[in-house]
């Protein structure tokens, strides 16, 4: 609890001739997070070589790369695809090498044809877009061309062109621009060429094509319909294969990726002629389960051992280590960062805490109810795994909703039969008829700081653990006074505000009788504590004296609790008063025909609002409570950065032995 | 301001709105300023975490800091009204 998984460092020594079965076991127990071995003369490595492939590697990859491309060409993706039946891995093999060939042509052929295809759609198309202009004008396209004496222009003017010279021209009408076709004698072709210049001519380029423009037009669309038929042929071909083949390729790049992984594996491991060295990270408890099954394997041709842990030097993989409800709100700390791994782990608390934020901020029955709904049909469809962790979070988070909502009487913000049991959030919109004795916000604020500070208290003491554990020496001991001056100081100013004002849910401490100049036992008690607290964080780092305003700061930001839950409370009310009683009750006395129309109004009124402040509840909710964690809690004691456990190895989801 | 005329719960009831206003001033422009600061500081952290995912913790918090602003905004506001 409150601690990474434990992890032991193992090294594995043994003949090269072993290698192939040892990967085979490492990769099936999925447990052993490889250390890849680097040629920079690491201590006690000299003379060693990265290893080189296993023999079939290079077979492998190039099958994997072509089943990944006809995936591709088929927008298959394992991720979403449904597991109907595992296949049996010999058998997949055979056909790897028998039917991936056969499939692999056919669907190249098939797409080859397909580009081509769309390469003449498109040259089709740009024939008829060349050939529209001359649409407008009468006469064959042979017309155009083949004179010796004569040239021909065919463009765009902007206004009408006269020339003084011998012509013939055609003028075809259009919008903005009008379509020209001009013939004239050679030697006039720079007088015909100025005065079109003059008209703004952009020339366009005379189809290579005889026959009547509009004849050669309605051939070409008929072409593209065939191609656009044929193209559909290839479609519903390749879906044919894909509907056919599509688990078959999902299961083969599962076998041929597991082969990949384990042949290309002598690559991370260090070398000699004969034998080569692994080094890894394997949980602790497991450690006996690999090193029996290994020795198993190689019939004790195998020397494996547990190298000590040096936490200064050696990054450990990190593995949460948390009771099963928790385990969703990984999620949110890999968000974040993952923990040291001798750092605390702080995945409890938020899995506790986050809910129980979400629920004081968003605490209504209603939304609640809506949001564990939505959850659990969201949760049927959705796959990705951070997506179905975040709905699961979400998903307790709504029952603290549910919970709070009772406390606070609260049904999408109409009060429920009985009296808020926690303070009321109630608050005076709609001329009282949409609740009672209006909102405790003196006693909600000071809730929402009594949380912070507790809160807050609970992250430097979860600080000194950390320094305690982490660090070394004389900063060890100052490291954790600091932290401790810390919380002096907080509380040493706490104590020193009861003595001035008597605040609700507070101690009342004014009263006390004075013992030095106007100041009582209580405050001087808190203005000790207070300077103590600066002198133990000066002694740590100076500079940290001007981070002391944080103090108050980060206590107060906890006032968003009651903020951001009011504002969503308040904004159910308005909803409820327009859509209700500006709306739907003046209407239910008499029912006229626009009075229906009137209740129709507010029953859309009614749910897009409460759609709004529902999105807008979940998100204030979530945010805002995953914010006061990491910032005003984990930067307390947290600094994360751990690397991921990920151990040598793939869960087969399509194929199995 | 004050008018000879205006009877104590007039001046009452002017105090009152004063308040609001006031309450809605505070929050209203310390909202501004949080968002003005934050604006730079949020472009700037969409743009790191894009060259690398791993600081997205990091730059939350320096994204977050200047909302320390409207918070106070916010109290002084509740301490106003109520």
């Amino acid at each position: 609890m409150l601690k990474p998984e434990q992890m032991s460092r193992l090294l594995i020594v043994a003949s090269k001739d072993q290698m192939a079965p040892v990967v085979t076991e490492l990769y099936r127990h999925n447990l052993f997070h490889i250390e890849d071995y680097v040629e920079a003369g690491a201590e006690g490595y000299e003379g060693f070589k990265i290893g080189s492939p296993l023999p079939g590697a290079t077979e492998a990859s190039g099958d994997l790369v072509k089943i990944r491309a006809i995936e591709n060409a088929f927008s298959i993706r394992s991720e979403d695809f449904e597991v109907k039946q595992r296949r049996k891995q010999s058998g997949l093999q055979v056909l790897i090498e028998h039917e991936l060939p056969a499939i692999e042509q056919e669907v190249e052929g098939l797409t080859v044809n397909r580009s081509k295809l769309e390469t003449k759609l498109k040259e089709y198309e740009q024939k008829i877009a060349e050939l529209t202009p001359f649409t407008g004008i009468p006469g064959d396209l042979d017309l155009y061309r083949g004179y010796s004496r004569l040239v021909v222009f065919a463009g765009y003017v902007e206004k009408e062109v006269s020339l003084s010279v011998p012509h013939e021209m055609f003028f075809s009408k259009g919008k903005g621009r009008h379509f020209t076709v001009v013939i004239a004698a050679v030697e006039q072709r720079s007088v015909v060429e100025g005065a079109l210049q003059e008209a703004g001519y952009q020339a366009v380029p005379i189809p290579d094509e005889s026959g009547v423009p509009q004849e050669r037009i309605s051939f070409y669309s008929s072409q593209i319909t065939l191609i656009k038929k044929e193209i559909e042929d290839i479609n519903q071909k390749l879906d044919a294969i894909k509907e056919k083949h599509a688990d078959f390729l999902v299961a083969c790049e599962e076998i041929l990726k597991v082969q990949v992984d384990q042949t290309e594996a002598p690559l991370r491991f260090a070398t000699t002629n004969e034998t080569f060295v692994a080094e890894g990270w394997v949980p602790t408890n497991r450690v006996d389960a690999v090193s029996d099954s290994l020795t198993n394997v190689t019939g004790g041709k195998i020397f494996i051992t547990v190298l000590p842990i040096d936490l200064e030097h050696d990054v450990v993989p990190v593995e949460y280590d948390n009771p099963s409800f928790a385990k969703p709100t990984q999620m949110l700390m890999d968000v974040y960062s993952r923990p040291k791994y001798a750092e605390l782990d702080p995945t409890l608390i938020l899995s506790i805490m986050f809910p129980l934020f979400f629920g004081l901020i968003l605490g209504d029955v209603g939304y609640g109810l809506l949001l564990l709904g939505m959850c659990l049909v969201l949760r049927k469809y959705l796959k990705v795994d951070d997506g179905a962790q975040l709905l699961t979070v979400l998903r307790n988070a709504s029952f603290s909703s549910i919970l709070f909502g009772l406390l606070y009487s609260e049904f999408l913000g109409f009060e429920l039969p009985w009296k808020p049991i926690m303070f009321s959030r109630h608050l005076k919109i709609g001329g009282g008829e949409a609740g009672g004795q209006g909102p405790a916000i003196p006693e909600l604020m000071m809730l929402a700081i009594w949380i912070g500070i507790l809160h807050i208290t609970l992250g430097r003491i979860l600080g000194m653990i950390n320094h305690a554990r982490q660090d070394h020496g004389d900063h060890r001991i100052k490291a954790v006074m600091a932290n401790f001056g810390w919380l002096a100081v907080m509380w040493g100013l706490l104590i020193v505000i009861w003595t001035i004002a008597a605040l609700p849910l507070m101690p009342d401490l004014t009263s006390l009788p004075k013992i030095f100049i106007n100041l009582n036992a209580a405050a001087i008690v808190g203005a000790v504590l207070l300077v103590t607290g600066v002198i133990l964080i000066a002694r740590d780092s100076a500079l940290e004296i001007v981070e002391l305003p944080t103090i108050i700061s980060h206590v107060l930001s906890y006032a968003r609790i009651v903020a951001v839950g009011l504002s969503s409370v308040a904004i159910a009310m308005v909803v409820n008063f327009i859509a209700i009683g500006m709306l739907i009750s003046p209407q239910l006395e008499h029912i006229t025909v626009v009075g229906v129309l009137f209740i129709i109004m507010g029953v859309v009124v009614f749910l897009i609002g409460h759609a709004l402040n529902m999105a807008l509840g979940i998100l204030g909710g979530g945010l805002h409570s995953i914010r006061l964690h990491y910032v005003e809690f984990f930067t307390k004691f947290y600094k994360g950065g751990g690397k991921k456990y990920s151990p040598f190895g793939y869960k087969r989801r399509f194929t199995e032995d | 301001m004050v008018d000879v005329n205006m009877t104590l719960e007039m001046v009452q009831a002017s105090q009152v709105g004063m308040k609001a206003i006031g309450a809605g001033i505070a929050v209203g422009l310390t909202g501004i300023g949080a968002g003005v600061a934050e604006m730079a500081i949020g472009s700037a952290a969409v743009g790191a975490t894009a060259e690398n995912k791993d600081v997205f913790g990091l730059v939350l918090l320096l994204t977050v800091i200047p909302e320390t602003i409207v918070i106070f905004g916010l109290v002084v506001g509740l301490l106003l009204l109520f």
